[in-house]
């Protein structure tokens, strides 16, 4: 990005952030965050770092004049995050938590496919997430447990903010009710959750979240119902598919619609194909969040990230967490 | 001496346990916490005292390090996406040196790999020795290039700073029982194809328990060097195509093989990487198999030798690459068996869990 440029990079291991500096092309690493923070007076500073370590960092970051750029989630509950939001209001500061699937080409494609009416209105939605976790990688490893597990959601909470936000989106009034079956399906007591099954019923619609890591293929996808159609979007393997209805012969609809996902599926093949090639992967819509976060700060405009989508989201994973809600 | 092997369970692991207890070494094996077996022979073998413990894990160290005379380290993470093996093989390494550091530990050996070398921009057929280019663009290499060529250098590092006896093996290609397939032939597609790229370039092979032998004999190396750099590699080295065909039965059964020329397979990936330069800037995503950099390091014809390893260490390998095939297929046998006949000193107790 123009006027952008990494000054340092810092990590508890010398090892690791020198590694890092090197591969990256940065000048600078320090293993002492103050130390960073006074020698590079840096303007904005990304947390990479385990959630549960991101609210101290983003208040160390704010109060020596940065902007904080956070992983999501900034806090691991709503009042923490008010009190880190308030600490970012104090020094004059932007506080942003990184909602990069929001940003995501095949999302950007169901919202314009909503606002143009071509499903109706949206009454259910779904976000739906699969990723074998358990059958091996950092958080199945037992002999050096993942940080992760010891969050209220255990590692579902490393993932469950993507859901939270993608399915707030469509829905812009606070939930009337909620039941969230939290399990925990595998043998062994490393994890605290490996399964999410909740309903989230709003004023205008309902919204399923859905985390697994017992099926196969891996898959995160957003299935919007409406009342003339449904509008279904996947981010792993970039798919855009709708089923809507339409004019003539209704015999002949599901025929038309049928023609219509086998084009989808084959355009989607060649394009997953073509951005393998090409090394584009699910985090494209990451690049476009930040340059249009450091587009707004350096303007001085709102960032694409709101205080309320922050706030909803931080509050619709307290309330899923919360005993009263929980099958 | 009391030696600390890291990843003593692993597949040269096993091996150098049992080498280090034939030599009259006392040995604690550092082992995962998860893990449920322990090899044959060490459950109340007078030599061997098991550590559980996680190198990522800094509070366990000192109890592992302490009272130790000298560290084989061999623990790497060889699979896994860079995060990983960042974890596995460098902070676990820090986080080694630095309990040595605090413990006054200063004699280390350090298994290294042939990986950490430059091929691309080598000739062919040159020869590669100890002096040889290290990987001059680790960033286009795979992980575990970039993981071990760091390590090295951080190894390296510490060992000057607090005058430390260093000795880094580098061996080739270990192959043993649970190993005898190698990258450096080709590629495999599915169980039953397996693409041989190229057929008379030599394989840098070391059977297992010549390599463990090597290894233990780092350890006790008394030489005039603070800082020992050896390549490993066996006498008398096949070539792929013969050693494909003496282990092909073994790798799988029916496996067909596809020769592919050296010098075809490299126009191929030459051409890939032309195209990913042109079309997508560089950034183009292609199997390993396409990439120069990695298909250079896997299958270029070069030269080895085991001058130095041979002087230095004094080893020899036992077995010829044959003997270490027959051995590696003859399950009769358990290659890594420890001796029990050996006698040495009851470990003094320490902190660390024993089985």
């Amino acid at each position: 990005m123009a006027n952008v440029s990494i000054t340092s990079l810092c990590d508890q291991s010398a090892a690791l952030a020198r590694f890092s500096a090197q591969r990256f092309g940065v000048g600078g690493w320090h293993t002492d965050l103050a130390e960073m923070l006074e020698a590079c007076r840096p303007d904005v500073v990304h947390i990479l770092t385990p959630p549960a370590t991101h609210e101290s960092i983003a208040r160390t970051c704010m109060a020596a004049g940065a902007h904080v750029i956070v992983e999501k989630p900034v806090a691991l509950s709503n009042p923490e995050f008010q009190d880190t939001w308030k600490c970012a209001c104090q020094h004059g500061v932007r506080l942003i938590e990184n909602h990069n699937y929001r940003f995501n080409g095949p999302v950007a494609w169901l919202d314009q496919t909503i606002a143009r009416g071509t499903i109706g209105r949206v009454e259910e939605v779904e976000v739906r997430m699969a990723l074998r976790i358990r059958d091996g990688g950092r958080y199945a490893d037992q002999n050096a447990p993942h940080p992760s597990h010891k969050l209220p959601a255990g590692v579902i909470h490393e993932f469950i903010s993507h859901l939270c936000y993608l399915a707030l989106q469509f829905f812009p009034t606070d939930p009337k009710s909620i039941r969230a079956d939290w399990r925990n399906l595998g043998a062994d007591k490393l994890f605290k959750y490996d399964d999410l099954d909740a309903l989230v019923r709003f004023p205008t619609g309902t919204a399923r979240l859905r985390f697994t890591c017992q099926h196969w293929p891996d898959e995160f996808s957003i299935t919007a119902r409406g009342t003339a159609g449904q509008a279904y979007a996947e981010l792993f393997y970039p798919t855009c598919r709708l089923t809507r209805r339409r004019g003539g012969s209704q015999h002949l609809v599901p025929t038309l619609n049928s023609l219509s996902a086998a084009r989808a599926s084959l355009t989607s093949g060649i394009g997953g194909l073509w951005n393998k090639i090409a090394g584009r992967t699910a985090y494209e819509g990451l690049e476009r969040f930040l340059q249009e976060t450091y587009v707004a700060l350096a303007n001085g405009t709102e960032p694409p990230v709101t205080y309320s989508d922050m706030d909803r989201t931080s509050r619709l994973i307290d309330a899923l967490l919360l005993p009263e809600n929980q099958v | 001496m009391k030696l600390l092997v890291t990843g003593a369970t692993g597949f040269l692991g096993r091996h150098v346990v049992a080498a280090a207890v034939e030599r009259g070494h006392e040995v604690r094996a550092l082992v995962r916490a998860g893990t449920r077996s322990l090899p044959d022979g060490w459950d109340g073998h007078s030599a061997i005292e098991v550590a559980r413990g996680d190198l990522r894990n800094r509070a366990n160290l000192p109890a592992v390090v302490g009272g130790i005379d000298c560290v084989i380290h061999l623990a790497a993470s060889k699979a896994g996406d860079l995060y990983e093996q960042l974890g596995g093989t460098v902070i676990a390494t820090e986080n080694l040196l630095d309990a040595m550091v605090n413990l006054g530990v200063n004699n280390i050996v350090l298994t290294s790999s042939f990986a950490v070398y430059e091929y691309l921009h080598q000739m062919a057929w040159t020869r590669l020795d100890e002096g040889s280019a290290l990987a001059d663009e680790p960033g286009n290499r795979d992980e575990y290039c970039q993981t071990k060529l760091f390590q090295e250098q951080l190894v390296r590092e510490y060992a000057r700073a607090n005058d430390w006896r260093l000795v880094v093996l580098r061996p080739g290609v270990v192959f043993g029982r649970e190993n005898l397939w190698t990258a450096r032939l080709g590629a495999t597609i599915g169980d039953r194809w397996c693409i041989r790229i190229g057929s008379f370039a030599p394989l840098p092979l070391t059977y297992v328990e010549n390599c463990a032998d090597a290894v233990v004999r780092g350890a006790e190396y008394s030489g005039n060097e603070q800082e020992l750099i050896v390549n490993i590699v066996d006498d008398h080295l096949p070539s792929q195509r013969t050693y494909l065909r003496s282990v092909r039965h073994h790798i799988g059964a029916g496996l067909r093989i596809v020769p592919l020329p050296w010098w075809i397979h490299r126009a191929i990936a030459r051409l890939a990487w032309v195209t990913s330069e042109v079309a997508f800037k560089g950034r183009a995503k292609v199997p390993g198999v396409l990439v120069p950099s990695k298909i250079h390091a896997r299958c270029k014809p070069r030269r080895y030798d085991n001058t130095r390893a041979k002087s230095q260490l004094g080893w020899n390998p036992r077995f010829t690459w044959r003997e270490g095939v027959m051995r590696a297929i003859d399950t009769s046998t358990a290659p890594d068996t420890v001796p029990h006949s050996v006698r040495v000193t009851q470990p003094k107790s320490t902190m660390v869990a024993t089985t």
